[in-house]
């Protein structure tokens, strides 16, 4: 408590002091102070303003004392004057000045301007080409356009057209295909039945057979009971000597038989036709008629119109003579038929253009050659079977190899071909009524043989070498036969009284003696005394 | 403690007047009237007399000008001592306003130091503020200082910024409070005549019982004629700040409360004057 009191004695009394002091001290003489320090301050600025003006007075005293008393003043008021004069025409020169400047500026401002608009015209004109450019390109652009479109539309509808037509085509093609099928189908039963039919006459053909054969049997051991009295004019006629046309040569002077067809007969000598001719009872022409070396023939029959032909052969003994087999396969007549050397095979020309090789033991077509022409006929020697054709040539084909060795060509169709007896010539005969004798060694035609009245009546006429080769006999479209000499070349001798139309083949027989002839009119003649 | 915040204030804000007439001898233009300036006692001279000189000096050709310093009645003030300190050692009961001659020649090296600019009054008193606190608190607080805090400490007495100044002041003021005090208390004690400068003694606020110890005691300690005994006529004052506190008053207030900005009590002891 004491402490705090004292405390409070001491601070307070060092307060009071101080309170005291600053009264003294401060508070006394800060008013009197600023008062002072503010009057200092202006009469400092007083003497600086007195020193000017004192400065300027003296400038003017100086200015005054150098003009006259009196008109001091108005003197100096006249140079004052003046002075300001010559200032104001100072400035105003000055503004002249300015002026001519501000002229020449704006003269140029108005060029500039003057340019400016030119270019903005030149510009403007621009610009309006630029846009008339524009309106026709676009007007360009839309013909372009529209063009296109159009190419469009008809492509589209040319592409529509193609593609309905594609289906047509299809459509079109699988029916043809169909029909192909259809008519394959079609031929091959035909063909089927065909067959069936062949099948079916050459059954009926058997029993024909069989029947007339034991028919013949029994008429044979009923006239074996019976003698036969020999009929003068029996179909049997005896021609005089003149009867045909003589060359001075001999030839044959009597026919010894003309055998219509169809017709039973006794057995002639020669009755080999006979019994051709009482065999083969169809329809049709015999057109040749071969006899091979056995014996065996071969006959080759053309029925009717028809393209599907039945080669017919016959097998038999010597005397026999029956209907052995029947061979098909041509899709044409048959023209011509051979049997090869061998006598196993048969090789036949057919209007088909094609030539078969047929085997016997087998019964089958064993090649098929395309020969390019139909074939009218064919000869055949060891190696090489040489057929005539349409198309006026002669191949030479090897049986081996099956393919032409040589072409030989003739001036018209060839519609006959013979061998002579030691195979080293070719006789032919073709459609410009000339008979060539080919050496088959030189492969030239050694010999020509013609006549005058000859005339080749068909493509199957046949003309044939004598066994000794030394004649040739042909018969001509008008029913002559002629028969040449070989080593002359000239017409031995001319047989025309008897044949009443066209001859279509003759035939030596092996001895020499005696020469057949057939004609279209169904009749064979049977010359003698060759 | 609102008592010591105003005595705070009444400290700072304490003013000398103070008329500065320029000495005869100095060669003017014409004549020069005198300054009169109301001086801060915590201040230096050479910081606010610029006015002085620019007030002067329109009167003297600049060839003439050296550099300024003051005297009073002869006796050169020094400008390293706080204003309040010159005033209360050499004209404590004289006249107010203070005069004080103003001369521009003939600088007294012997006695005076040289300014060359404010720079030097601020080392000055930034050494003081370290001596200071190396006494009260062996310099660790203002080592922590930044350096910016010196400054602020600097600036806040250059321009007369009483806030600024005491916000970095209360940290060199703080002690920690198991101790009593300070170290010790940085104080001076300057003698009218005499040959030493003033006296300055390690002494601590707080005695070992825990005592705090007064104004009398240092007294007693430093500068025992200066109390007065009983019976005797009073034959000094011991003025600080210009006034004469208790013999009782603490040390380490005094030392808090009534030191100058450069953080020492400075204890003036001027003869009694004989009316």
């Amino acid at each position: 408590m004491a402490e705090r009191r004292g405390e409070c004695l001491w601070k307070k009394h060092v307060a009071e002091q101080l309170k005291l002091r600053d009264r003294e001290q401060r508070q006394a003489f800060e008013e009197i102070i600023l008062q002072y320090n503010r009057l200092l301050e202006k009469a400092d600025l007083q003497a600086v303003l007195s020193e000017r003006y004192q400065a300027d007075k003296y400038d003017v005293q100086r200015g005054h004392e150098s003009s006259a008393a009196d008109s001091s003043r108005s003197d100096a008021l006249q140079q004052e004057m003046a002075q300001m004069r010559i200032r104001h025409q100072e400035e105003l020169t000055e503004l002249h000045k300015k002026r001519g400047e501000l002229a020449q500026s704006v003269i140029e401002l108005n060029n500039q301007i003057q340019q400016k608009d030119r270019e903005i015209q030149n510009n403007e004109a621009k610009m309006l080409e630029y846009q008339q450019q524009i309106s026709s390109l676009e007007g360009d652009c839309r013909e372009l356009r529209s063009c296109l479109q159009d190419l469009e539309r008809a492509n589209q509808t040319l592409k529509d057209e193609y593609d309905a037509l594609q289906i047509t085509f299809s459509a079109l093609e699988e029916k043809l295909r169909k029909t192909t099928e259809d008519n394959q189908e079609l031929v091959s039963r035909w063909m089927a039945e065909k067959a069936q039919e062949a099948n079916r006459l050459n059954a009926e053909n058997e029993k024909d057979s069989r029947r007339r054969q034991a028919k013949l049997q029994k008429e044979l051991a009923d006239a074996a009971k019976e003698p036969l009295p020999i009929e003068a004019d029996d179909d049997i006629e005896v021609l005089t000597e003149d009867a045909g046309k003589a060359g001075g040569e001999t030839s044959p002077s009597r026919l010894l038989t003309r055998t219509p067809s169809k017709k039973i007969s006794q057995q002639p000598p020669g009755g080999l036709l006979d019994s051709i001719s009482l065999m083969f009872g169809y329809v049709g022409v015999c057109v040749c008629v071969r006899v091979s070396v056995c014996m065996s023939v071969c006959v080759s029959v053309r029925a009717g119109s028809g393209s599907s032909v039945l080669d017919h052969l016959a097998h038999s003994s010597a005397l026999s003579l029956s209907l052995s087999h029947t061979l098909t396969g041509h899709s044409g007549k048959v023209l011509s038929a051979r049997f090869l050397l061998d006598n196993a095979r048969i090789v036949s020309g057919s209007y088909d253009r094609t030539l078969k090789l047929w085997d016997l033991r087998s019964k089958v077509c064993m090649k098929t050659v395309f020969a390019g022409s139909s074939c009218n006929d064919i000869v055949c020697t060891e190696q090489c079977v040489m057929s005539g054709h349409f198309d006026k040539k002669v191949r030479f084909w090897d049986i081996r190899a099956e393919s032409i060795v040589r072409e030989l060509e003739l001036f018209g169709r060839v519609t006959s071909l013979d061998l002579n007896h030691d195979r080293t010539e070719l006789l032919t005969c073709s459609r410009d009524d000339l008979v060539k004798i080919v050496d088959l060694r030189t492969n030239a035609v050694k010999q020509t043989l013609s006549a005058q009245g000859f005339k080749c009546g068909a493509d199957w006429t046949r003309v044939t070498f004598s066994p000794d080769g030394s004649y040739v006999a042909g018969g001509s479209a008008d029913g002559a036969l002629y028969i040449w000499n070989v080593l002359t070349g000239k017409v031995d001798r001319t047989l025309d009284r008897n044949h009443s139309s066209a001859i279509n083949s003759v035939s030596w027989s092996p001895s020499g003696a005696y020469v057949a002839s057939v004609e279209k009119g169904s009749r064979a003649i049977l010359w003698s005394d060759m | 403690m609102a008592d010591d915040k105003d005595v705070l204030r009444d400290v700072w804000f304490g003013r000398i007047p103070t008329c500065f007439t320029l000495n005869q001898d100095e060669v003017t233009e014409r004549e020069a009237e005198a300054y009169y300036l109301l001086l801060p006692r915590v201040s230096y001279l050479t910081l606010v007399t610029d006015k002085v000189k620019k007030h002067f000096l329109k009167v003297m050709r600049t060839e003439d000008v050296e550099e300024m310093w003051f005297e009073y009645e002869g006796t050169p003030l020094k400008w390293h001592y706080p204003i309040g300190v010159l005033f209360d050692l050499h004209a404590s009961n004289s006249v107010l306003p203070w005069s004080i001659t103003v001369h521009f020649k003939n600088f007294p090296d012997r006695d005076l130091l040289h300014c060359p600019s404010s720079s030097v009054i601020e080392a000055h008193f930034m050494s003081s503020i370290k001596e200071a606190d190396a006494l009260k608190h062996k310099s660790q607080v203002v080592n922590d200082m930044q350096k910016k805090d010196h400054k602020q400490l600097w600036m806040g007495l250059q321009n007369d910024k009483f806030d600024q100044f005491w916000a970095m002041n209360r940290k060199l003021m703080e002690y920690p409070t198991e101790e009593g005090g300070f170290r010790y208390i940085p104080f001076r004690i300057y003698q009218a005549m005499s040959d030493r400068p003033f006296i300055q003694k390690l002494f601590r606020p707080v005695s070992p019982e825990g005592n705090a110890y007064t104004l009398g005691d240092l007294l007693k300690e430093m500068y025992p004629a200066a109390i007065t005994n009983d019976g005797e006529q009073k034959r000094y004052q011991v003025v600080i700040h210009g006034i004469e506190p208790l013999l009782e008053t603490p040390l380490q207030w005094l030392s808090e409360h009534l030191s100058h900005p450069d953080n020492f009590l400075h204890i003036c002891v001027v003869p009694t004057p004989s009316d």
